[in-house]
């Protein structure tokens, strides 16, 4: 075999033809505020549901390219949430300052946590989780009482200030700053999936002693993946936090925990836009079947059971199977860089 | 002093309750490699089971039996038409697959007996006083039960052929196989019995605490801790678990209350990160990837 069809994990640039994909994340955005318009009433769902997305792409890091499954994905998410409410309740207003906050909140958790959760194995990192997330939720509803007011929730609704351009305090501003930010995070998304790093991503994940034997340290590279997961978490929490005008530590509960893996799921994991049709996909359908009955935590349930044996690829590996018939030269360049994304 | 001895014995009877409810979850993934998460569909159906019984006919022992036999009915219902089909996935797999059973399984639960918690009268009212410690009969009464499946549990696995067979399949399950031992029947038989033995833990603590449909997920937490703590495929260990964490709810409650909710995660966490084979678990069968 050639060295130079061998060049492990880092992509080859063809430089012949002009990639087009970096358009993906714009027309991503372009049509969920399309579909914003076509239906004007489900503005909140639209909101919500880009926010979701954020919160499945950090999910996505940790499952679809390191292979690690968290049942504790609401912590950071609540974390996130918390850090913004606490600073618009009792410090600031500014809707920047509280998304940086969360961003900063999130690199912390992840530097304490990181290291010590990434030397764990599979399954016990995802029982870890779950019990940070009990511990977590325990410390938002009972011992920090006299911040987070508990059950009743900490409101900050009207503290929210305007920001230099777009008052975020009218839900349509809000709706297209969200798009913005999605919209960016997509792109860094694609560049990560593009780069060495998520190819290395998931070489840890198919085979952590080969990856070694390329010269990258794994124990390193799913710190990398954790901490992204966790920021993206917790952006996704702030934007909650703004979107909502309260937190309540309904957002962290263990139950909810299910409900990102799934979502994650039904996208199609390990994939770049897979996150936002899984996000889009699950509150969809959680819109629907919660017109019909109050807790739905047995359609949840079914839907995790279909999705599992019949539909593993997900949404966004069904399109693509789709696409790949019609627009073939979109779909062409699978080269190394898409290792291991069949799975 | 007689608080904390009271608190003692109140421990026991959680611990007792952890014990029946861990089993399944231990022989779960100690034998079969198969994270169960719908194990605590057997405790929920089987306490409210106990309360439909006890409202019907007034018996509690009934609803007991009820409780006990439901339990097991779920458990092969479970282990023949689900997971069976999972055993041969990554562990993952069947992490997520179960846990979405045990929601189709709240969701029946709230199909059948709606959102509000159910209270159940505790059948034997009467304090046991012993040297000025006072306690209700009905826990003194469990710790009796459990101590009872424990020794039943003992006494299948090291005394009977499917126990050997069973031990031999937790060391090296392909040279059981080999041998030419059905593990699948095996693994259902025990299966059976500890998810009766779950269905019965949740007909017991029916009166302690409130009939919910998510009594499962409070359960669910706490009795992974105990099977981690006590370690992989170790029935013993997960009796010994049991004790320390229905100590740690009701004594480190009783010092500083919050400690009974956080405690436990507190110490699986200590566990996962400095000893991940828990106390009796076999050296290198720490519970995780098979790599």
């Amino acid at each position: 075999m050639e060295l130079s069809t061998n060049k492990g994990p880092v992509r080859e640039k063809s430089g012949r033809s002009i990639d087009f994909g970096f358009l993906g994340p714009l027309v991503m955005v372009a049509v969920i505020m399309g579909a914003r318009y076509l239906f004007p009433d489900k503005l909140a769902f639209f909101t919500e549901a880009s926010i979701y997305a954020i919160y499945v792409m950090g999910n996505n890091i940790l499952m679809g390219y390191l292979g690690y499954v968290s049942f504790g994905q609401p912590f950071y998410l609540s974390t996130g949430a918390y850090a913004a409410a606490i600073y618009f309740a009792y410090l600031g207003n500014s809707p920047i300052v509280a998304i940086l906050l969360a961003v900063a909140v999130g690199l912390a958790l992840s530097a304490v946590f990181g290291p010590i959760f990434m030397r764990l194995k599979g399954n016990y990192y995802t029982l870890v989780n779950a019990a940070l997330c009990a511990i977590g939720l325990f410390t938002y509803e009972k011992l920090l009482i006299g911040v987070t007011n508990g059950n009743d929730g900490l409101w900050f609704r009207a503290r929210i200030a305007k920001m230099p351009f777009l008052d975020v305090r009218l839900t349509s501003n809000l709706f297209l700053m969200v798009c913005v930010i999605l919209a960016l995070l997509l792109f860094l998304y694609r560049w990560m999936d593009k780069s060495a790093l998520g190819a290395v991503f998931r070489a840890t994940k198919i085979n952590s002693r080969k990856a070694k034997f390329l010269g990258y340290n794994p124990y390193a590279v799913r710190i990398i993946g954790f901490t992204l997961a966790t920021v993206l978490s917790t952006i996704a929490g702030a934007l909650f936090a703004i979107n909502y005008g309260f937190v309540n530590p309904n957002l962290g509960e263990n139950s909810r925990s299910i409900e990102v893996l799934i979502a994650t799921l039904l996208g199609g994991v390990g994939s770049v836009y897979g996150p936002v049709f899984g996000a889009f996909g699950f509150l969809g359908i959680k819109d629907i079947v919660s017109r019909f009955m109050s807790r739905w935590e047995f359609a949840v349930g079914i839907i995790t059971i279909l999705v599992l044996f019949f539909f593993s690829k997900g949404i966004w590996g069904f399109i693509r199977l789709i696409g790949k018939g019609v627009t073939e030269k979109l779909f062409r360049k699978k080269t190394a860089g898409s290792i291991g994304k069949e799975k | 002093m007689t608080r904390l001895f009271e608190a003692i014995v109140y421990g026991f009877s959680s611990s007792g309750i952890l014990f029946m409810v861990s089993l399944a979850l231990s022989i779960g993934y100690g034998l079969m490699r198969v994270v169960n998460m719908e194990a605590m569909l057997y405790y929920s159906f089987g306490a409210y089971i106990t309360y439909t019984i006890v409202h019907a006919t007034g018996s509690f022992v009934l609803g007991a039996i009820a409780g006990t036999l439901l339990g097991a009915l779920l458990g092969l219902l479970v282990e023949t038409q689900l997971l069976r089909r999972v055993y041969h996935r990554e562990m993952m797999f069947s992490m997520v697959v179960t846990y979405a059973v045990f929601l189709i399984g709240i969701g029946v639960i709230q199909f059948i007996w709606g959102l509000e918690p159910k209270p159940v009268q505790a059948p034997i009212d009467g304090m046991l006083s012993f040297l000025g410690i006072s306690v209700p009969i009905y826990r003194v009464i469990i710790i009796a039960i459990a101590l009872v499946a424990y020794a039943l549990i003992q006494l299948l696995i090291n005394k009977t052929i499917t126990g050997k067979a069973l031990r031999a399949g937790i060391e090296n399950r392909d040279n059981v196989v080999a041998l030419g031992i059905n593990i699948n029947k095996i693994f259902t038989t025990t299966f059976v019995v500890a998810s009766a033995f779950a269905g019965l833990g949740g007909a017991l603590n029916a009166p302690i605490i409130m009939v919910g449909p998510y009594m499962g997920f409070d359960m669910l937490l706490l009795s992974f801790i105990t099977v981690i703590l006590g370690g992989l495929g170790s029935i013993k260990g997960t009796a010994v678990s049991a004790l320390i964490l229905g100590q740690v709810i009701s004594v480190g409650g009783m010092i500083w209350s919050p400690l009974a909710a956080v405690g436990p995660f507190v110490v699986m966490i200590i566990v996962i990160l400095f000893r991940p084979t828990g106390l009796f678990g076999v050296k290198g069968k720490a519970f995780g990837f098979d790599d």
